[in-house]
């Protein structure tokens, strides 16, 4: 509009268009700073939350800490009990989630290529996805622990858990599957493979790298999940000797139910130590599951494709 | 993969059709009160290192919680302040008498109220200490959720009928709740002796000039306190009434974790 | 020979596919129990106990052994969360997508984006630990109140549903052809212009589904909010006093409301509300979607 009323004083349009040449850089190279900083700080916070939960915890966590028992109502408690509860809700979760969630994915992706029942499976797993933890810990009370009569189970957790993950689970392996080169299909369909025998061994031997990175980060998510499992696996441990149960039927309290019932309950007068002490153990293991994730995911791929090639 | 499959086809039929099995005789599962549960957690600490073959397993959630859940038959034991209503098939066992004080931030510097005042504070007409003999200092009331019996106690000995004002910060549990009077300044509660006890950082605040002690509750000079129920539905197993004997007659264990045994009060409930 | 093995891989083939199609069957039920059990439980308060839907969406009144549900102050709660969660977190979130796609040097992406990696995976409670030792007495001081309440709530959310934003941002710019950029560059635009007049509305619908995945994440979330809340079951009067949110309302009062109650029925009318608010949401992403293609 302005450069329109501007038209007959050539002098002043070129002036404008270099200032305004000027304020585009300016902007330009505002609006880079923006972006920088804006990353930046996220990066900042995390290195806090770190920083932070160390300072907290570091002192409290030791060897006694780690294995001990919990105690009923005084100081001094350890959370052996809840760590041993959240590997094996893990390892459970897992026996249930990867079988199911692979063949799902290998289905979707190898198979059914279009086709009605492929959009329902996949609108469901959308849909699947997008419900809350607790409103999944609801059903689960509701199936699990009142309609079975199982009571709070680690099976029950391990089970509701396994709902919340499936559809993670099955795009990690949508992604792994399609990741493989057309070729190594080729080649074996070549060979006068079957379509099974073909996915078998040729396509998931060489998409297992990205998979298991994938299992790896989808277990340091089921390690850390809170509130689905409150009302399934419940919120307790039995003191004593009995802490360690290897009945799938036990009352499994995790530990990240744990920091949370800990300072809900603060029954006993270290909760705060207790609580800094596990926030600071569940964040390892975050950090482990992704470093892990990490190498086991590139070293395998590079060996298995080593190899098939 | 497969035969992982079918291991998890297998378990979860075995997990239908079996889940009898979970649970044996001596399982003891109890749930409820948070005022009643440092005692129940101790004394299972103690009664398992006698029978080390028997699992008690102790969760708070408050008395409604413990009675609803005894109620559907959830746990075996629920710990309840309150009475149970209309359910004529749970059995009450009283284990002991606990005391509740009204607890603030050492910072507020009252040392009694009368029972009007703590009215006026917890229905929110009172806003500021100074209103009540105290500083000028803004009043934090906390209070606990309504399942809770330490709250239910409160309301029927101290509240007379006021209502209470709930838009305040509200804690979960009795420990959550003198954590938080601890590190909030002009903050003031409820909460049960057992939670009370042995912790610094806290003033307990005599009620129309009675100090809460354990001599004022059996005498009737002090009017927060109630009895503590455990319940059954049904008459207990073996387990669960031997479990219930020890958590009454164990003297010791009751006064050290800030209990009154049943049979040292000089008054009843109906004396209040 | 070759015929019998033929015919035992035909069989292998045939039994594969059976299984792998019930595995996908099983996303399918699983959806369908989770809708009809939390529809069935859901809506016992007004079938069973007579409560009228509106009292139980408009009702300002949460006494739960009173004979009172409303539901109000903690949809109000979990939407103004959610609302700050999107204005704060959605704008950051995006910009730092374009940061990664199309300003970060490589050697800076390689630090930057596994540390975003780790702040998915730091678990909710967690994030609720940080809120409840480090924010809320931060935020208390700065504003001298107890600092509990939906700002805290809000900031916990605005950083958790960071990473959920930066990564699906990220994707949908990639994917924008780099055909428009250089054309951009061509007629002489600025980076800075080339993004928010090209790249940003050219990936707007991927956009669009990475901010509604933050809502869902949001609006979903339990216990990070539950610990810096303050827990009052009432309106909030304004974002530093005492509230509640439909989650943090659930986990605290589902152990206390008798099986059979209305109460325990009003608490799940909460939790289908939420879940037809996450099946809104799903649809709403369908929509974005489609408005691509």
């Amino acid at each position: 509009m302005a450069d329109a009323a501007m038209v007959n004083a050539p002098d002043v349009k070129q002036d404008l268009s270099r200032s305004r040449a000027r304020g585009r850089r300016l902007v330009d190279a505002v609006a880079t700073l923006l972006l920088w900083s804006a990353a930046s700080i996220v990066v900042g916070l995390l290195l806090l939350f770190v920083a932070y939960l160390f300072y907290k915890g570091a002192s409290v966590v030791d060897w006694h800490f780690l294995t001990g028992n919990p105690t009923a109502a005084q100081a001094g408690g350890g959370i052996g009990p809840f760590i041993y509860n959240s590997f094996y809700i893990l390892l459970l979760t897992l026996a249930f989630t990867i079988p199911i969630a692979v063949s799902a994915g290998m289905y979707l992706q190898e198979y059914a290529s279009r086709g009605r029942f492929r959009q329902i499976v996949q609108f469901s797993a959308e849909s699947l996805a997008t419900v809350p933890s607790i409103v999944m810990g609801l059903f689960g009370l509701l199936v699990f622990v009142e309609a079975f009569h199982w009571h709070f189970t680690a099976l029950g957790g391990a089970l509701t858990l396994t709902l919340l993950n499936l559809p993670a689970m099955m795009r990690v392996t949508q992604e792994s599957l399609a990741g493989v080169p057309a070729t190594y299909r080729e080649a074996s369909m070549a060979l006068g493979g079957t379509k099974w025998q073909t996915i078998v061994r040729a396509i998931l031997p060489s998409a297992i790298g990205p998979l298991t990175t994938g299992v790896v980060l989808i277990a340091g998510r089921i390690f850390g999940e809170t509130a689905a499992l409150i009302f399934t696996a419940g919120a307790s441990v039995s003191y004593g000797r009995s802490a360690y149960d290897p009945s799938v039927w036990h009352t499994a309290e995790t530990l990240s139910v744990a920091l949370y019932q800990t300072h809900r309950e603060a029954l006993v007068p270290d909760a705060d130590r207790i609580g800094n002490g596990a926030a600071l153990v569940l964040l390892v293991m975050v950090l482990l599951f992704n470093i892990v994730a990490r190498v086991a995911g590139r070293r395998l791929s590079r060996r298995l494709t080593g190899k098939s090639t | 993969m497969l035969t992982t499959a079918r291991f998890a086809a297998v378990l979860v039929a075995a997990a239908l059709s079996a889940p009898a099995a979970a649970f044996a005789d001596t399982n003891i599962s109890a749930a409820g009160s948070t005022a009643l549960q440092p005692l129940v957690t101790a004394a299972a600490g103690e009664y398992q290192a006698k029978h080390p073959d028997t699992k008690i397993s102790v969760t708070g959630g408050g008395s409604r919680t413990g009675l609803g859940l005894v109620a559907s038959k959830a746990v075996d034991l629920g710990d309840s302040d309150i009475l149970a209503q209309n359910q004529p098939n749970l059995i009450d066992h009283r284990v002991a008498v606990i005391g509740f004080a009204i607890v603030t931030n050492p910072d507020v510097g009252v040392k009694n109220l009368s029972k009007k005042q703590i009215q006026d504070i917890f229905s929110g007409s009172a806003k500021n200490w100074k209103d009540v003999g105290g500083k000028d200092e803004q009043i934090t009331v906390i209070n606990r959720p309504a399942s809770s019996g330490t709250r239910a106690v409160f309301m029927k000995t101290l509240m007379g009928g006021a209502n209470l004002d709930q838009a305040t910060l509200t804690e979960d549990a009795t420990g959550t709740v003198v954590q938080k009077v601890k590190q909030t300044a002009g903050s003031v509660s409820y909460a049960a002796f057992s939670g009370t006890r042995n912790q610094s950082g806290i003033t307990e605040v005599s009620i129309d000039g009675a100090a809460p002690t354990d001599a004022n509750i059996q005498s009737g000079k002090y009017p927060y306190w109630s009895y503590e129920h455990v319940y059954t539905n049904g008459q207990p197993s073996k387990q669960a009434s031997d479990f219930i004997g020890f958590l009454k007659n164990n003297k010791g264990l009751l006064q050290k974790t800030g209990y009154i045994p049943v049979g040292d009060m000089k008054v009843t409930e109906n004396d209040r | 020979m070759v015929g019998f093995r033929a015919s035992r891989a035909h069989r292998d083939e045939r039994i594969a596919l059976a299984i792998l199609m019930a595995c996908s069957a099983i996303f399918v039920v699983a959806i369908a129990l989770i809708l009809g059990f939390l529809a069935i439980n859901g809506t016992k308060l007004f079938f069973q106990d007579h409560v009228s839907p509106l009292a139980f969406l408009f009702g300002t009144t949460w006494d739960g052994f009173g004979g009172h549900y409303g539901a109000l102050p903690f949809i109000v709660g979990s939407l103004v969360a959610t609302g700050f969660a999107i204005l704060v977190g959605g704008p950051l979130g995006v910009a730092i997508g374009v940061f990664f796609s199309e300003l970060a040097p490589a050697r800076i992406a390689a630090v930057f984006k596994p540390a975003i990696e780790v702040l998915v995976g730091i678990p909710s409670i967690v994030y609720g630990w940080l809120g409840l030792t480090l924010l809320v007495p931060a935020l208390g001081a700065i504003t001298h109140t107890n600092g509990d309440g939906l700002l805290a709530a809000g900031i916990v959310l605005s950083i958790m549903i960071l990473p959920t934003v930066i990564s699906l941002s990220e994707d949908a710019l990639r994917v924008v052809p780099n055909a428009l950029r250089e054309g951009s560059a061509s007629l002489g635009a600025t980076r800075w212009e080339t993004i928010s007049r090209v790249l940003v509305p050219a990936a707007s619908s991927g956009i669009a589904v990475a901010v509604i995945l933050g809502i869902a994440r949001a609006i979903g979330e339990t216990l990070a909010i539950q610990l810096v809340l303050g827990n009052a079951p009432v309106l909030p009067k304004s974002l530093l006093s005492p509230a509640s949110a439909l989650t943090s309302e659930i986990i605290i009062d589902m152990g206390d409301a008798p099986d059979g109650s209305p109460f325990r029925h009003a608490l799940f009318s909460m939790a289908f509300l939420l879940l037809l608010i996450a099946m809104a949401l799903i649809i709403l992403i369908r929509l974005a979607l489609r408005k691509r293609t």
